[in-house]
């Protein structure tokens, strides 16, 4: 899967658990100003990115970090690539 | 005096007439029936208590919902109010009810509810206002804006073991267009948690009688409508709470259309 097709899996995944239009998902996009999600949609959204990309991230102390939307792609990116890579 | 519903205002002068005194009627009356509330509250709410015995939460809230009938009164020689499946029953503590966000007044018309001990879930915003925050924290309303969804999780679990009716927008903010946003998942999660029945509210005509960014008041017909309840127990499994507001989503949508078929 290349960069740009974990990209528009986060974004459609994510657009279509919490109702975003997928126009307003920009890199630059916080997560709570920008997209309205608040504290419990976070928690959901660790349970949406894990079932569609089939890995876990919920102990991940680096999910605490994530800010934007941009945040969330490079994550995921990364842990989908370790993950490829130990597979 | 004949009340008037928003087709009544296809009638010309006399809906013109209608909807001025209006204006120059409900607010004076709601500003003295709010004034005179809050001049009696150091009485009426230590009375309250002491002839029933009832917590501080418990007694505010009873006192927000006479403030309410009020309003209703008020409002009654203009508004015509529709209700359907408020059965007390059906709305027995404890239980979650979620209702459609279109105006101001939506919080005046649970007034319309056959049960006073309704606690509210509301935004950081209406408690830094004066008197609105005192009467607020007093009836034990949740900030949920300013909790971690854990707190309000927990304040939530608290309410319903009093038992009270805990309410919640589930939207979040007041629609612009009268169509439903976006839910967001609270609500679902506290039912899904805690095993509590969920009871959705449709809400119609409160954007006609004050919509956002409005100050001027029109004749309306406003309805509240009462869902069946719904089974937290219906949705089992991790994400159930996601399933389960997105089905009530889906069956207050399909039951706001239906109402907005039948407006006029």
């Amino acid at each position: 899967m290349t960069d740009q097709e974990i990209i528009e899996r986060i974004d459609t995944s994510l657009a279509e658990e919490f109702e975003l239009d997928l126009a307003d998902m920009v890199p630059e996009a916080t997560i709570y100003e920008d997209l309205g999600l608040d504290s419990l949609d976070t928690v959901d959204m660790v349970i949406v990115l894990e079932a569609a990309f089939k890995f876990k991230i919920r102990e991940e102390a680096a999910i605490r970090e994530i800010r934007t939307l941009g945040d969330i792609h490079n994550f995921v990116i990364d842990k989908y690539r370790r993950q490829d890579g130990a597979a | 005096m004949a009340t008037l519903g928003p087709c009544d205002r296809r009638g010309g002068l006399s809906a013109r007439l209608a909807a001025l005194l209006m204006n120059l009627t409900v607010y004076p009356l709601l500003i003295l029936w709010t004034l005179l509330g809050l001049v009696t509250l150091p009485l009426t709410l230590p009375l309250i208590r002491l002839v029933t015995g009832w917590s501080v939460q418990r007694t505010m809230r009873y006192i927000i919902w006479v403030y309410g009938q009020g309003w209703l009164l008020i409002m009654r020689p203009f508004i015509r109010f529709e209700t359907q499946g408020l059965d007390p029953d059906r709305l027995r503590a404890p239980a979650i009810l979620v209702v459609n966000h279109l105006s101001f007044f939506d919080t005046y018309c649970m007034a319309l509810l056959p049960c006073f001990d309704v606690n509210f879930a509301v935004r950081s915003w209406p408690f830094r206002m004066i008197f609105y925050g005192f009467i607020m924290r007093r009836a034990g309303y949740l900030d949920v804006e300013s909790m971690t969804w854990r707190e309000a999780l927990a304040a939530g679990q608290e309410v319903l073991a009093q038992p009270a009716l805990q309410l919640f927008f589930p939207e979040g903010h007041r629609s612009r267009d009268g169509r439903l946003q976006r839910f967001y998942s609270g609500a679902f999660r506290l039912a899904t948690e805690t095993g509590t029945k969920l009871i959705p509210l449709c809400l119609t005509g409160t954007d006609t009688l004050l919509p956002p960014g409005r100050f001027r008041l029109r004749p309306a017909r406003v309805r509240l409508h009462a869902l069946d309840p719904v089974d937290p127990a219906d949705f089992p499994g991790e994400n159930g709470h996601v399933a389960m507001r997105k089905a009530v989503k889906e069956r207050m949508r399909r039951h706001l259309e239906g109402l907005e078929e039948r407006r006029c």
